[in-house]
């Protein structure tokens, strides 16, 4: 093996040798520059394969001494990942700055080599006075680079950071002096040995070096010449601080925390959370892309501290979260600032361009979801592992303080993010793709995928997941260049073939949700035929979430299901924000969906404390402050199912998501909190379980909720939002009922589970093919269609006869359920509300069929033709579902009700053929239907008899009486018909909720937006932030 | 008297963060700097100091004895010469840095280099 002081050898080398190129032979110069890189990664990559395969570490000494006569590396493990790391994304930006550091001359291509030479000394280095050498080193060639690159702001900038590390390392280099004065040696294992922080004097010298070094690490809040550098200097460069220094640095801090000893294991921990929080709030105001990263880069340099600060607890998996978390920032973050190089648009609003070439889009999006943690990346994995071990030991605050800062970072890189899916791109100009700077993109963006498979490996849960779904949503990504045709065919035939296979392994309660998810996401993947050309990205995203929902559903461990459930949410944040007008409702969900993992993510941890298996079954036993866990995962799930407070997200985004999204994200995707709830409950002991206080506050937020989604409703007039708002009530009935914890609640509840699914894919179905021939949503600019679509008037008519729970349809099942669970169990007070809410229903499920299908057929409607036939399909075959389940109820109650009896075993129905029977009475299914339906068909007769001679007036037998009203729509009948009802109801329609998510939001973003002017772009305030930070680290870690 | 140096050294280091702190004028910062750094330069020797110790040449034969404590600790005196080269290198950066700067803005007061912030 070639000894790493050759590294030293090909940098310094090779630096040499470029002074004896030619000036003019600019091509010969780069390339020098790019083989001496690779030759280093050579060089580290073959000591790293050996390191791996079990060779020792080495231990240089220059010229035969000993330290401190000798300047000594070490080559271990640690030092070969991180040296082939920086060699490696010092060759790839070499590659990205080709054309500019040729232009820039020999000189800048000399400084970019030995930039990453000392990155790697560094990295190696055993002695701190070499560090401070080789910090220098760096420094200067930075700031060299930026001077001989660049003019402008970003001259300033370097000056800047000039400055602030001129003023750094000198505070480092008395720390040192001190430490050798103290110590007698500045070989850093010998300092470890004389335990430097004990000795006299020593803890002093200890304090300016460990604040040095976090001072370099552009710690907030004495970062503001970080942060311009990071805006101010070209995006290649950017990249590099941000990947290469920062992984260099950071390992520098890990070095020296050894020396350190345990007890600054805490004040590292304290600080790198200030750092975190801190940015990430700070960055909320951010509009421009490279000074949003920089603050992201310090945030996420304070998240690796917290983790550096807790490896006495996180022993053996310490490398495994570091390095987890480290090389996705590092992927990640590179990507993104050479990325901003090539979009070159400095406001986030801006960056819509990217989407001119969609397969940048997919890029950006990769390193985004990479950042806030998504799986399949590798900080997925680390992050989990992370909260695992935190609750395990009893930190939950620092895990709150954890999550509280990644849900900032969710907040702008999202908001980032939806700015370049959906927002206004024809007035930018589009941007030129050079093969130089998109090669490392897309290297970097394959490598996350790659590291992130590879880090699942490493655990055994993570071992166990199945990717198969995903290497599907990767095929079908690659042919997304296939017509809608034939890519909706594979879809369908995959996700059939799949159901086929995993079917009999599941477990009856597990085969509902199962069925409703692939099932269900067929038949509203047959509407999908009837769109045209390539839907480009639709089928991608749209599996990607059946591919988290079947994942949930076949989960065996805590992981798995984590997983899962962060898929689904990507694919429909994904499928949701393909909507018109869906930017602020795609981040909303987000958002809340985020924090909602977050609150899973505690609670299976705290499920897991205490317990040697991630197992499903641990959920069943959880000991570690029960009460809150299991008030956390019912949170997290209720994010899910739009609960009341939860609920903000839902209408724009299912109201606003095109007509065959709309029921995948409400009919099918709503059951996944639904879902989640079921396991919880049932983990809680079921009838016998020991928290009283949860079902009974979840039951009084499901009637809540159920009340005032209706009572939302009813006020709508876009037809799609009226749905929506539908949605949430009925999810309330569906909450109301499970939280019962009887026999009946929950029967009553999986009846609304698989009606839901039913007729609100039924309704959104129909009125979704309705919006696409009538091209709006809002009702009172429909009218009269049943003359123009008899087929979906049918269809939405036997939807909300179902959805409102009269007899004869199945939603009467649900209803009647209900009320016998409700007396059962005595919540009279709910089942009031319930009552009254089931009577507004009425209002607003009347106004489909009224507004829309009945009156008279506007002007510009009168061609509009029947919907879609492959709507039509999905939709009859749903209504045939209806009719079944209403006429034969006992053939999907009986087998419900056994499933359930396993938990409720008490109050079961008790079935005499085709009648059921409770304590208050009796139900005979089809007796009712059928009669009703006869009677229905005998009365509908009689009135076509009876009207056969009556006269007909067409629709302009009408006159103003000359008078032209100024808003045609308030003349219509249908517009703000519930007028009256309004104005005795407004107080309750009053968006509380949404003010105070309004009024949160409001004040984070002032927060930011005051603090931030501490970085007021003066060099010298900088300086003394530092100082500042200096003496209050004193203060804080000696002591005053 | 072995504290003349030491305290003098610190307080150069203090004259000239007070003038990186406080001075307009960018040459004038640079200057601090240069006095920052020429502080450090002078703790660093001073603390290499023995009383009554000789330069590190052993070219008499009662030094041979008992070396360590007749002689002034000469790895600080090494270390400064590298402390002092890389010192050089910062403060000329810094001087093309302010060269730079005002081609641009034919200003060296550093309340004009304002254009990042926030």
């Amino acid at each position: 093996m070639i000894s790493p002081i050759h590294i030293l050898t090909i940098g310094l080398g090779g630096a040499f040798a470029l002074g004896f190129v030619p000036k003019k032979a600019k091509d010969a110069a780069a390339v020098i520059m790019l083989a001496a890189i690779a030759l280093m990664g050579v060089l580290t990559g073959s000591w790293l394969i050996g390191l791996i395969n079990g060779d020792s570490a080495q231990q240089v000494f220059t010229a035969g001494f000993k330290p401190p006569f000798s300047i000594n590396l070490l080559m271990g493990l640690n030092e070969g990942a991180l040296t082939t790391a920086v060699n490696f994304i010092g060759l790839l930006g070499g590659i990205y700055l080709y054309k500019y550091l040729k232009e820039a001359g020999n000189h800048a291509i000399m400084v970019f080599l030995i930039f990453i030479m000392g990155l790697n000394v560094v990295i190696m280095t055993r002695d701190i006075f070499n560090l401070f050498v080789f910090l220098e080193i760096v420094s200067i060639a930075t700031a060299g680079l930026v001077i001989l690159t660049e003019t402008g702001k970003a001259v300033q900038a370097g000056f800047k950071y000039m400055l602030a590390t001129g003023v750094i390392s000198g505070v480092l280099l008395i720390g040192i002096i001190f430490a050798y004065y103290y110590s007698g040696t500045l070989n850093i294992d010998g300092l470890t040995q004389a335990h430097i922080g004990a000795l006299r004097g020593g803890s002093v010298a200890l304090l300016m070096i460990m604040v040095s070094i976090l001072l370099e690490l552009k710690t907030f809040p004495a970062n503001g010449w970080g942060l311009d550098v990071y805006e101010g200097a070209n995006a290649g460069i950017g990249a590099m601080l941000s990947a290469a220094t920062a992984t260099g640095m950071y390992y520098v801090l890990y070095k020296l925390l050894v020396m350190a000893g345990p007890e600054w294991n805490y004040w590292i921990a304290l600080i790198g959370a200030v750092s975190f929080i801190g940015s990430n709030v700070l960055a909320l105001k951010q509009r421009s892309a490279q000074r949003l990263l920089g603050y992201s880069s310090i945030g996420q340099i304070g998240l690796l501290m917290i983790i550096l600060g807790f490896k006495d607890i996180l022993g053996d998996n310490t490398p495994y979260v570091a390095f987890g978390i480290l090389f996705s920032h590092y992927f990640a973050k590179a990507g993104l600032f050479w990325l901003a190089g090539i979009v070159k648009q400095s406001d986030i609003a801006n960056w819509a361009v990217i989407r001119k070439k969609p397969y940048f889009l997919f890029l950006m999006g990769t390193f985004i979801f990479a950042l806030i943690g998504f799986p399949p990346f590798p900080s997925f994995f680390a992050k989990w592992e992370l909260v695992m071990e935190l609750v395990n030991t009893g930190n939950l605050p620092w895990v709150v303080a954890i999550l509280f800062g990644s849900m900032m970072e969710a907040v702008y890189l999202f908001r980032w993010f939806g700015y370049a899916i959906k927002g206004e791109n024809e007035n930018i100009e589009d941007f030129k793709i050079e093969w130089n700077k998109i090669l490392p993109v897309g290297i970097v963006a394959i490598a996350l995928y790659v590291t992130g498979y590879f880090t699942a490996q490493h655990t055994e849960a993570g071992a166990a997941i199945n990717w198969i779904p995903l290497f599907f949503v990767a095929a079908i990504f690659i042919l997304d260049f296939l017509p809608v045709f034939v890519k909706n065919t594979i879809a369908i035939i995959g996700m059939a073939l799949y159901f086929y296979n995993i079917y009999p392994d599941l477990d009856n309660m597990r085969l509902v949700f199962e069925a409703i998810f692939m099932i269900g996401g067929i038949l509203t993947l047959i509407a999908g035929y009837a769109y045209k050309g390539k839907r480009t990205g639709f089928y991608p995203v749209a599996l990607l979430m059946y591919a988290g929902l079947t994942a949930i559903i076949e989960a065996q461990t805590t992981l798995q299901f984590f997983f899962g459930w962060e898929l689904m949410t990507a694919g429909s944040y994904f499928l949701i924000i393909r909507g018109k007008r869906s930017m602020p409702h795609g981040l909303s969900y987000m958002l809340f969906s985020v924090g909602g993992a977050y609150a899973l993510l505690i609670g299976l941890g705290m499920a897991f404390a205490g317990q040697d298996s991630l197992g499903m079954e641990i959920i069943n036993t959880i000991s570690y402050l029960p009460y809150w866990a299991y008030g956390l995962l019912i949170v997290g799930f209720l994010t899910k199912t739009a609960a009341l407070g939860l609920h903000i997200w839902l209408p724009g985004a299912h109201g606003e998501a095109e007509s065959d999204v709309s029921p995948m994200v409400s009919a099918i995707l709503l059951k996944a909190g639904v879902f989640g709830i079921v396991l919880t409950l049932i983990g809680m002991g079921g009838e016998s379980n020991s928290y009283p206080w949860l079902p009974y506050a979840l039951g009084w937020l499901g009637a809540i909720t159920a009340f005032s989604g209706n009572l939302m409703a009813v006020f709508q007039e876009d037809a799609k939002r009226l749905l929506a708002y539908s949605s949430i009530g009925q999810l309330g009935y569906i909450v109301l009922g499970m939280a019962m914890m009887t026999h009946l609640g929950w029967l009553g509840g999986f009846s609304y589970v698989v009606n839901h699914f039913l007729y609100k894919a039924v309704l959104f179905l129909t009125i979704g093919a309705v919006v696409l021939r009538v091209k709006t949503h809002n009702m009172y600019e429909m009218g009269g269609l049943i003359k123009r679509m008899p087929l979906a008037f049918i269809a939405v008519m036997i939807g909300i006869i179902a959805l409102s729970g009269v007899p004869p349809l199945s939603g009467f099942a649900g209803k009647w359920l209900f009320y016998n669970a409700i007396l059962e169990k005595g919540w009279y007070l709910q089942g009031a509300i319930m009552f009254f809410s089931g009577g507004i229903a009425f209002m607003y499920l009347w106004r489909l069929i009224h507004t829309v299908f009945l009156g008279q057929l506007k002007d510009n409607h009168r061609n509009v033709k029947e919907i879609s036939i492959w709507f039509l399909i999905p939709i009859y075959l749903l209504l045939a579902g209806i009719m079944v389940y209403s006429v034969k109820p006992q053939w999907v109650l009986q087998p419900l009700g056994d499933m359930i009896a396993q938990w409720f075993p008490d109050g079961q129905l008790t079935w005499d053929g085709g009648t059921a029977f409770t304590k208050y009475g009796h139900w005979a299914g089809t007796a009712v239907a059928v009669t009703i339906i006869v009677a229905f068909l005998v009365v509908l007769a009689l009135l076509l008899i009876s009207t056969r001679k009556a006269h007909k007036v067409k629709q302009f037998d009408i006159t103003y009486s000359g008078e032209r009203p100024e808003r045609p729509e308030t003349t219509h009948v249908a517009y703000n018909v519930f007028e009256g009802l309004y104005k005795a109801m407004w107080i309750a329609t009053i968006p509380l909720v949404e003010t105070w998510w309004n009024k949160v939001t409001d004040f984070l973003h002032d927060t930011a937006d005051i603090v931030r002017r501490i970085y007021n772009g003066n060099g010298q305030t900088y300086i003394i932030h530092i100082v500042l930070f200096i003496i209050v680290t004193y203060f804080v870690i000696i002591g005053g | 008297m072995e504290y003349i140096t030491i305290t003098t050294g610190f307080l150069i280091i203090l004259a000239g963060l007070w003038a990186i702190m406080t001075r307009k004028n960018i040459i004038r910062i640079i200057i601090g700097f240069s006095l920052f750094d020429t502080g450090i330069h002078i703790v660093m020797v001073s603390m290499a100091y023995v009383k009554g110790g000789v330069a590190p040449i052993l070219d008499k034969n009662e030094l041979l004895t008992d070396t360590a404590n007749k002689i002034v600790d000469p790895v600080p005196q090494a270390l400064v010469l590298t402390a002092i080269v890389i010192g050089l290198g910062v403060t000329a950066l810094m001087l093309a840095y302010a060269m730079k700067l005002h081609s641009e803005k034919k200003s060296l007061d550093i309340e004009s280099f304002k254009d990042l912030k926030w």
